[in-house]
């Protein structure tokens, strides 16, 4: 490998890894120093067309307290038939099935190009996977009707043995029994009342779990278990009655007068479908998808009144300490979010309604679960339904994309005991944030070898319902900082870094003030330049940072403009729902959001990316902006004015018409790729949405300082917001001054 | 690219469209892509936009390479196409245009018949092997389908595809028939979506009754076998 930035993309690319340093510091004391904590972004499911899962299950430590599996850092003796753990160094013998491996005949768990490894394990009963639908009848008429179409079509792309239900909700919550009969029958709650878990499944009939009576012998093919229960059917039978009852369904009947909002039951619809699912299918993979036009107004987890007059909570409120249902809403859904968790089940949020529907309250269903969150207008819109015909996609083999179940275990060298993860709902680009902490006191020596390993072990339940187990192992350098730090810093991996903060930032803003987070930052950020610049002291205009480091503070400045953090410019759903989607992307996703990407297309070459700046806003440009939530096309004066002139429709100008199709068709390949769909914005200099781009560009030049550069390019930004170039240069102040 | 089988090259194409959002319900609604590209399996991949450029460690924001000045009238034409000048690439999506392809009728038009026969003889076929109560439903199904047709309620494309599922269907190509099912659901659900689950049964129930039929004439077949061994069997008269 040339360079680090290969080595850290071939590690991406082969094992869903990206650390913040790719050689450790060897002390506590120096890892502190470091300002970036030692820390990793995993993607566990990360899509793998060229890793064919092996049909056996990994071979285990012997040491019960360590249980590490055999892995290409293992020392093997083909001849003893032996081979030596490499986090806990316990000599352990091959089990039987492996009397033939050799040198020349290795097990594939042994090979350096597998250190991510997938294993299908062929015993215990497989479960069909579960959807319960609970559905907001609160809805203007078009809207239930696009719902429920979207409803009827999902029968189409669920597997035939998964298995269906559905509740519906409004001021009372009603559990319908799905059966063949002509007479359709279901179970009727009042809205206002919680039930604990033993009432709900009392007043269903669930007096025991509706598992499968029989275990699948080993070796013989899949037998169906006879599972299902009045509630959840197999698709296969019961998708006509279902289409029909679908069909059939109305607007909550109650009448809503003037100035009301509909009294929405949302807590205790919720409450009671985890409390059928906890009865009937504990601790298999299922999902409660909740579809919802409004805000929850009655009973627990009620997020405001049924006065119009009375809006619903700002960040504004929130701040005054005038959010009256908050803390308590919150706390009904913190409680179901938790049981369901605890089940092994997760819980969507399908949230359309053009003013908030308590996303706020009701976010840890999702992040606690790893369950969806999608925000839009109405169920009536192509962002929803093409959103959540995207749940169902395939993947290469014809599967679908998601995952449940899952524990994730993280083993370090040296370090007794292991961590362990819950994550109910997974899918292939869902990462997570691995925080470290190196535990070697200051001075020790450097571990023999002089690397350290750690192995991540993702169990979970495949969407074809087999169980399989990913184990990614992987080794880095250590490195004594003092005599080494050039070799430390030349293995910074910035963007791992940037939104690795980025996460603890956001984490942080969640409990702390606005202004205390951005000090927080800010202060990280002038320590690491403090530490790895280059510069003399008090000089500010000789400060520079190696390439490796050269994005990093564009980063940090982008990030603190942004939504996760700004909070005041976004309702507190909008809000939630950002932070939500930051939290679970991979790296490359996560970096848009943090700093959106600019590319220029202009008749002066290929597509070029550009500085997220006012000076990249030009007249014979189009620009596409990607901040992940929206797609921004941007037309400069000159090019609205020859399409206007209709250059694009003369054959002789036919570049004219490739150019303006162009970014159409890199914008279409990014709708159709991401999920959730994004806002799809086709503007033009002077147009009003022109704001979406306006907004998101560095402001390095304002009506303050339009002639400060001596310049006249570019479109001034009419604001008082810090460009980047007085954020930079105030960090570079800092960084070199012996006052910090 | 496409899925272009011979004489189904144009209702394959028809199908991978892409259409305008919602603009009344969200301004900004993204386009809607029918079933077909969304399933596309990888195809050309354009390189990923995700580059970024540093901000000069010097301050001064990037001068850009051409100057123009703010506020242009009068302008003058773009670059003409001449050999000189480069192109700028050019998409690889297969359709771009925002409005649905919208196919000559050169061929004749696809008949109710053509497709409700068939239909209705592979539920009669499966009457003996399903359940009476599934086999009312579907056949309430068809019957709401042929009614639809008939009154003119289906549009071409829906008209076209159903014709296609049926010759799937009718050569045993479960899986093609299934899918086909599929995309008239995502593309065209408010038309469907009250009879299409009855199809979708049907070959379902099609599919198990051809796999039985299958096993029953292998074991047959050993059987008859078995017969052929002993001496005198005698063809009836």
């Amino acid at each position: 490998m040339a360079t680090y930035l290969e080595f850290i993309q071939q590690n991406e690319e082969r094992d869903g890894v990206r650390f913040s340093w790719n050689v450790w510091p060897s002390s506590r004391l120096e890892a502190t120093r470091m300002v970036v904590p030692l820390a990793c972004l995993l993607t566990p499911l990360k899509e793998r067309p060229d890793l064919p899962p092996v049909q056996y299950e990994p071979v285990l430590c012997s040491r019960t307290t360590c249980r590490a599996i055999l892995n290409p850092l293992c020392q093997v003796d083909y001849r003893a038939k032996l081979w030596a753990c490499n986090f806990c160094f316990q000599r352990n013998q091959f089990p039987p099935v492996y009397t033939c491996i050799s040198e020349v005949n290795q097990p594939a768990e042994l090979m350096p190009q597998f250190s991510t490894i997938e294993y299908v394990i062929q015993r215990g009963a497989q479960y069909p996977l579960i959807f319960l639908y609970v559905v907001d009848t609160c809805l203007e008429e078009d809207d239930l009707q696009a719902l429920k179409e979207s409803l009827q079509m999902s029968l189409s792309l669920l597997p035939p043995d998964a298995l269906v239900g559905l509740i519906t909700f409004g001021r009372m919550v009603q559990v319908h029994e799905l059966s063949c009969e002509r007479i359709s029958k279901s179970y009727v709650f009042r809205g206002t009342k919680d039930l604990t878990a033993k009432q709900i499944q009392d007043m269903l009939g669930l007096t025991k779990p509706a598992m499968p009576m029989q275990q699948a012998r080993p070796g013989q093919p899949q037998e169906q278990p006879l599972v299902s229960s009045r509630f959840l059917q197999p698709v296969h039978k019961i998708d006509m009655n279902l289409t029909d009852l679908l069909g059939e369904l109305q607007r909550d009947p109650w009448p809503v007068t003037q100035g009301k909002r509909p009294l929405r039951s949302t807590g205790v619809a919720l409450s009671i479908a985890v409390g059928l699912l906890e009865g009937t299918f504990p601790n298999t993979g299922a999902r409660i998808m909740l579809f919802t036009g409004g805000p929850p107004t009655q009973g627990p987890g009620m997020v405001v009144g049924d006065e119009l007059k009375v809006p619903i909570r700002s960040w504004h409120d929130i701040e005054k300490d005038n959010a009256r249902f908050m803390k308590k809403a919150t706390k009904h859904y913190e409680m179901l979010a938790n049981r369901t968790a605890t089940n092994g089940h997760c819980i969507d949020i399908y949230a359309c309604a053009l003013d908030q529907t308590g996303l706020l309250e009701m976010k840890c269903c999702a992040n606690l679960t790893g369950g969806h969150m999608v925000m839009g207008d109405s169920f009536n819109t192509s962002l929803f339904k093409q959103t959540f015909q995207k749940i169902f996609s395939k993947d290469f083999n014809g599967d679908f994309r998601m995952a449940f179940g899952a524990t994730l275990e993280v083993k370090e060298l040296g370090v007794g005991g292991t961590s362990q993860w819950k994550i109910c709902g997974l899918d292939p680009t869902s990462t997570l944030g691995i925080y470290f902490e190196v535990v070697s006191q200051h001075n020790a020596p450097v571990p023999q070898g002089g690397r350290g390993a750690i192995q991540y072990v993702t169990r979970y339940q495949h969407s074809s319902t087999q169980r399989r187990i990913r184990v990614t192992t992987i080794a880095r350098n250590w490195a004594d900082a003092q005599s080494q730090l050039r070799h430390i810093e030349a293995a910074f991996d910035q963007e791992a870094a940037a939104v690795l903060m980025a996460r603890l930032g956001v984490f942080r803003a969640e409990s702390e003030e606005g202004p205390d987070v951005l000090r927080w930052l800010d202060r990280q950020l002038i320590r690491l330049c403090q530490k790895f610049g280059q510069y003399n002291k008090e000089d500010p205009t000789s400060f520079r940072l190696s390439d490796s480091f050269s994005l990093y503070p564009q980063f940090m400045f982008h990030l603190r403009r942004s939504p996760f953090l700004q909070v005041f410019n976004n309702s507190p759903d909008e809000s939630s729902y950002y932070r939500h989607h930051f939290a679970r992307q991979d790296l490359t996703q996560s970096l848009i959001m943090i700093q959106p990407i600019l590319y220029s297309y202009s008749f002066h070459g290929p597509p070029e990316p550009v500085l997220l700046d006012s000076s990249s806003i030009l007249a014979d440009r189009i620009l596409l902006m990607d901040t992940f939530f929206q797609i921004v096309i941007y037309l400069g004066e000159t090019i609205v004015q020859w399409r206007k002139a209709g250059y694009q429709d003369m054959p002789e100008y036919e570049n004219f018409r490739h150019l303006l199709q162009a970014p159409l068709d890199d914008a279409q390949e990014i709708l159709q790729a991401r999920f959730p769909m994004p806002r799809y914005i086709n503007t033009e200099h002077g147009g009003s949405q022109a704001r979406f781009l306006l907004s998101k560009v560095n402001p390095s030049q304002t009506h303050n300082n339009l002639y400060a550069w001596g310049q006249e390019t570019g479109a001034p930004i009419l604001t008082d917001d810090v460009s980047l170039q007085v954020f930079v240069d105030h960090l570079k102040k800092l960084a070199v001054s012996s006052a910090c | 690219v496409t899925r272009c089988v011979a004489g189904l090259a144009e209702v394959e194409m028809a199908e991978l469209y892409v259409k305008p959002g919602n603009k009344e319900r969200g301004w900004n609604d993204p386009p809607q892509f029918s079933y077909g590209l969304q399933t596309l399996a990888g195809g050309p991949k354009r390189t990923p936009l995700t580059k970024r450029v540093a901000a000069p460690q010097d301050g001064s924001p990037r001068v850009p390479t051409s100057q123009t000045s703010p506020g242009i009238p009068p302008v003058g034409p773009p670059p003409p196409l001449s050999k000189g000048s480069r192109p700028p690439p050019v998409g690889s999506c297969p359709a771009s245009g925002v409005e649905p392809i919208n196919f000559p009728v050169i061929e004749s038009e696809t008949l109710l018949e053509d497709v409700l026969k068939p239909l209705e003889e592979a539920l009669e076929d499966c009457r003996g092997h399903t359940k009476k109560q599934v086999c009312d439903d579907i056949s309430r199904r068809l019957a709401l389908l042929r009614e639809q047709w008939a009154g003119g309620k289906l549009s071409v494309p829906v008209r076209k595809r159903m014709a296609l599922l049926v010759r799937e269907l009718s050569s045993h190509q479960w899986d093609a028939a299934d899918d086909i099912h599929r995309s008239l659901m995502v593309d065209h659900v408010t038309e469907v979506s009250q009879w299409m689950v009855g199809v979708k049964r049907l070959i379902a129930e099609k599919r198990n009754l051809s796999s039985e039929e299958e096993a029953d004439e292998e074991k047959s077949t050993a059987t008859v076998e078995e017969n052929q061994m002993a001496p005198g069997v005698q063809e009836a008269p």
